[in-house]
C-alpha cells in the first residue's frame, strides 16, 4: 500500500464512490408525476371532505361532520353490504374455475399458444364494451342468451328481476375476469419442476392429492396476486352495473361507487361525496390488508 | 428388493433421429448398491428414467425378479426415487412427509409410525419431525428426501439421481455413509446414478460406466480402476485419469496402446520414457517428504506419475512404467507387471 501515490485514496473515493446527492435530482420527475397524478388530488378530496361547499366561492369548515353522516347512511350501508356480497361472490366463482380451466390447458403443444390467446381476448376489451356486449347479449327481447333463456321457459328479464340482473353482473364479470386467473394460474402451473410430479407417481398418489399437496402450495404465490387483484378490481365496479341498468331495477345493483358517482356528479353534493370516497378508499386498502397480514402471518407459524 | 435385469434396452426419444440408449444389457443383484458413472450426455437421466416407470424402452425389456416391467407405469413398477433437488409435498411436516408412500399405499397406523421412527432414527432427524418442508435448510430436506424413499421397506428398487449435488460437500461424506448404512441394514436394491466418480466408486458394490447410451464396462470398483475394460474408462476414471503411450514407447508388444496409472510408474533417470518436468502438485507427505502428482512432458505428451515432488521444473528425467493395461482398438487386450 504505502508504494501506491498519495492521492490513491481520494481518488479511489471520487471515481468509485461518489458521495454527492445529485442522483436525487433523477428521482424528481417521478416525485413531480406522483405527486400531481395521485397526492394532490388526494389531498384535494381530503380537503373537500371537511367542507360544506355551496358554491364556487362560499364554504364551511365542517370537521368530520360529512364522515358521521355516511357512515351512519342506511342507503351507504346497504350499497356496502351489496358490495361486499358481490366481491365474494365473484371470487368464489373466478378463483376455483380459473384454477379448473388452467388445469385444462395442456401445458405444451401446439394448441397452447391459441388457448392462451383465446383466453386473453375478453381481458382486452373495455369495461363499457363488455357491459355494451352483455346488455344486449341478454336483453329478453332481442338479446341472444334473453331470448334463449326466456324459450326455454324460465322468465328472465334483468331490467325488471333484482336476482336476474345480479346473476347477469356476475356472469359478465365471471366472464370477463376468469381468464386473468386462469392465465396467472397456468403461469403457475408451468414453473412446477416436473420432478416434483414424478415423484408423486412414484409414491402413488392420487389426482387430488396431487392437486392438494404439489399444485395448490406452488400455486400459492399467484393466486394471492390473482385474490388481491379480483378483490380490488371487483370493489371498484362501476361501468358495468351503470350500463347495464344503471344501478336497478330499484338499488338491486346499486354498489358503492355507483353510489358515490350519483353523489358528486348527479347532485354535486361534493363535500359528502369526498368523505365517502376517503372511507371508500380506506376500505379498500384495509381489505387488501387484512387479506394479505393473514395470508403472510400464516407463512410464519 | 428384487434382482433387476435390463436386456439389449434401447431407447430413442419421440422425434429424434438417434438412438439414445442402445443395446444395453446389465444385471444387478438382490440388495446390490450399483452405481450408473458417467459425464453429462451419457444417457444417465434417460436410463434413471426407464427404470423408474416415466418412459417405457423402445427396445428390449426391464425385468424385475424376471417379471416384464418395462410397459408399468412408475406407481406399478414399486419403486421410490431421490431427485438432484430435494422433492417434499411442502405444505406437509416431516413425519408426514415420510408417512406418504406408505399412506397411499394404505399401510396401518402401526406400520407407519414404526417406518418412520426406524427413519428418523437412521437419519438422525427425529428433532425435525414437527417443522414443515418449507422450513427446512436445503440438506435437511435432501435428507427427509432420501428418507421418504427409504421408508417403504418392500420397494424392488431405490433410483438415487445425484442426490448429493444440492448437498454441501461436507455433510456429503456422512450422508453417503447413512445411504449405504441403511441399504445394508434393509438389503435394498439401489442404483446410484452420477457423473461424479469418487461418489461411484465409494458408494457402490459395482460401478457401470456409461457413455454414448451404452455401458463400456461393469465391475466392482477395483476392478474398474484397475483394469479398465476399455480406454474411455481408464480415462474417465481417477483423478488424474490414466496415461496413454504407444506400446512401442517400453518395448511391449501386447495391443497399441498402453494405459498406465500415475501410481503405477515412478521416476527413474534410466526409464524409457523420456521428458521434462513441467509442474509439480503436492497432494500429501510420504516418509515426511512432499509427495504428489510429477507431470512430464514427453514425446507422447504429458504424463502424470505419483512421486516425491521434490523435483525442480525443468529437470530433464525419465518414467519407468511397473504396471500396465494394454489396449487394442480402444478395448482392453491384457495387463501385466513390468519386471
Amino acid at each position: 500500500m504505502s508504494r501506491l501515490p498519495k492521492n490513491r485514496k481520494w481518488a479511489k473515493v471520487k471515481s468509485y464512490k461518489p458521495q454527492n446527492n445529485r442522483a436525487w435530482i433523477g428521482v424528481l420527475p417521478v416525485v413531480l408525476i406522483v405527486a400531481f397524478s395521485a397526492v394532490i388530488p388526494l389531498m384535494t378530496v381530503v380537503n373537500y371532505s371537511v367542507q360544506d361547499i355551496l358554491d364556487f366561492n362560499t364554504r364551511f369548515f365542517v370537521g368530520f361532520e360529512w364522515y358521521r353522516e355516511t357512515l351512519n347512511d342506511p342507503r351507504f350501508h346497504d350499497a356496502f353490504v351489496r358490495q361486499v356480497a358481490f366481491s365474494l361472490t365473484v371470487l368464489l366463482i373466478e378463483i376455483p374455475l380459473g384454477i379448473a380451466v388452467a388445469k385444462g390447458i395442456p401445458k405444451t403443444g401446439k394448441l397452447t399458444p391459441f388457448i392462451i390467446i383465446l383466453l386473453a381476448l375478453p381481458l382486452l376489451i373495455p369495461w363499457n364494451v363488455v357491459a355494451t356486449i352483455w346488455q344486449i347479449y341478454a336483453r329478453p327481447d332481442i338479446g341472444l342468451l334473453g331470448v334463449g333463456v326466456n324459450a326455454l321457459g324460465i322468465a328472465y328479464n334483468y331490467t325488471a328481476e333484482p336476482t336476474h340482473a345480479w346473476l347477469t353482473l356476475v356472469a359478465m364479470d365471471v366472464w370477463h375476469w376468469t381468464s386473468l386467473v386462469a392465465l396467472l394460474a397456468f403461469a403457475g402451473l408451468t414453473a412446477i419442476p416436473n420432478p416434483y410430479y414424478q415423484a408423486a407417481e412414484i409414491d402413488g398418489a392420487s389426482k387430488w392429492q396431487i392437486f392438494r399437496l404439489v399444485e395448490l402450495p406452488r400455486l400459492r404465490g399467484v393466486l394471492i396476486i390473482a385474490i388481491l387483484l379480483r378483490l380490488m378490481d371487483s370493489f371498484m365496479i362501476y361501468t358495468e352495473p351503470f350500463v347495464l341498468t344503471g344501478g336497478g331495477p330499484g338499488n338491486a345493483t346499486t354498489f358503492l361507487s355507483q353510489y358515490l358517482a350519483t353523489m358528486a356528479v348527479g347532485q354535486f353534493d361534493l363535500g359528502p361525496a369526498a368523505a365517502f370516497s376517503v372511507i371508500y378508499f380506506l376500505f379498500i386498502l384495509l381489505f387488501c390488508w387484512l387479506f394479505y397480514t393473514s395470508v403472510v402471518s400464516r407463512d410464519e407459524t | 428388493m428384487a434382482q433387476i435385469t435390463l436386456e439389449n434396452i434401447g431407447f430413442r426419444y419421440p422425434g429424434a433421429s438417434e438412438d439414445t440408449l442402445s443395446g444395453l444389457s446389465l444385471d444387478i443383484a438382490h440388495g446390490e448398491a450399483h452405481a450408473l458413472l458417467g459425464a453429462s450426455g451419457a444417457g444417465k437421466t434417460t436410463l434413471l428414467n426407464l427404470l423408474s416407470g416415466l418412459f417405457a424402452p423402445t427396445t428390449g425389456k426391464l425385468l424385475f425378479d424376471r417379471a416384464d416391467v418395462s410397459q408399468l407405469v412408475g406407481r406399478e413398477r414399486n419403486v421410490a426415487q431421490v431427485f438432484q433437488f430435494p422433492v417434499l409435498y411442502e405444505s406437509l411436516n416431516v413425519a408426514e412427509n415420510l408417512a406418504f408412500p406408505l399412506r397411499t399405499r394404505g399401510a396401518g397406523k402401526a406400520e407407519i409410525t414404526g417406518r418412520v421412527d426406524y427413519i428418523c432414527k437412521q437419519l438422525d432427524i427425529s428433532n425435525l419431525r414437527d417443522r414443515k418442508a418449507n422450513t427446512l435448510s436445503l440438506f435437511e430436506k435432501q435428507l427427509v428426501a432420501v428418507g421418504k424413499a427409504l421408508v417403504r421397506d418392500n420397494v424392488s428398487l431405490i433410483l438415487l439421481d445425484e442426490p448429493l449435488t444440492a448437498v454441501e460437500p461436507k455433510i456429503k461424506w456422512r450422508l453417503r455413509q447413512t445411504l449405504r448404512k441403511v441399504q445394508e441394514d434393509t438389503g435394498v436394491t439401489m442404483i446410484y446414478v452420477t457423473h461424479d466418480q469418487t461418489e461411484a466408486l465409494t458408494f457402490a458394490d459395482r460401478v457401470s460406466v456409461l457413455t454414448a447410451g451404452g455401458i463400456l464396462q461393469t465391475g466392482t470398483p477395483a476392478e474398474i480402476y484397475q483394469s479398465p475394460g476399455h480406454e474411455f474408462v481408464g480415462h474417465f476414471v481417477g483423478s488424474p485419469g490414466m496415461n496413454f503411450v504407444p506400446n512401442s514407447a517400453i518395448g511391449v508388444t501386447t495391443g497399441e496402446r498402453l494405459g498406465f496409472r500415475p501410481e503405477w510408474a515412478i521416476i527413474d533417470d534410466d526409464g524409457p520414457l523420456k521428458g521434462v518436468v513441467t509442474r509439480t502438485r503436492v497432494q500429501g507427505t510420504r516418509e515426511s517428504e512432499p509427495y504428489g502428482l510429477v507431470t512430464l512432458a514427453t514425446d507422447f505428451g504429458e504424463l502424470s506419475v505419483r512421486a516425491s515432488t521434490d523435483v525442480q521444473v525443468g529437470t530433464n528425467t525419465a518414467l519407468r512404467v511397473n504396471r500396465y493395461v494394454a489396449f487394442a482398438e480402444k478395448q482392453k487386450v491384457g495387463e501385466s507387471e513390468v519386471l
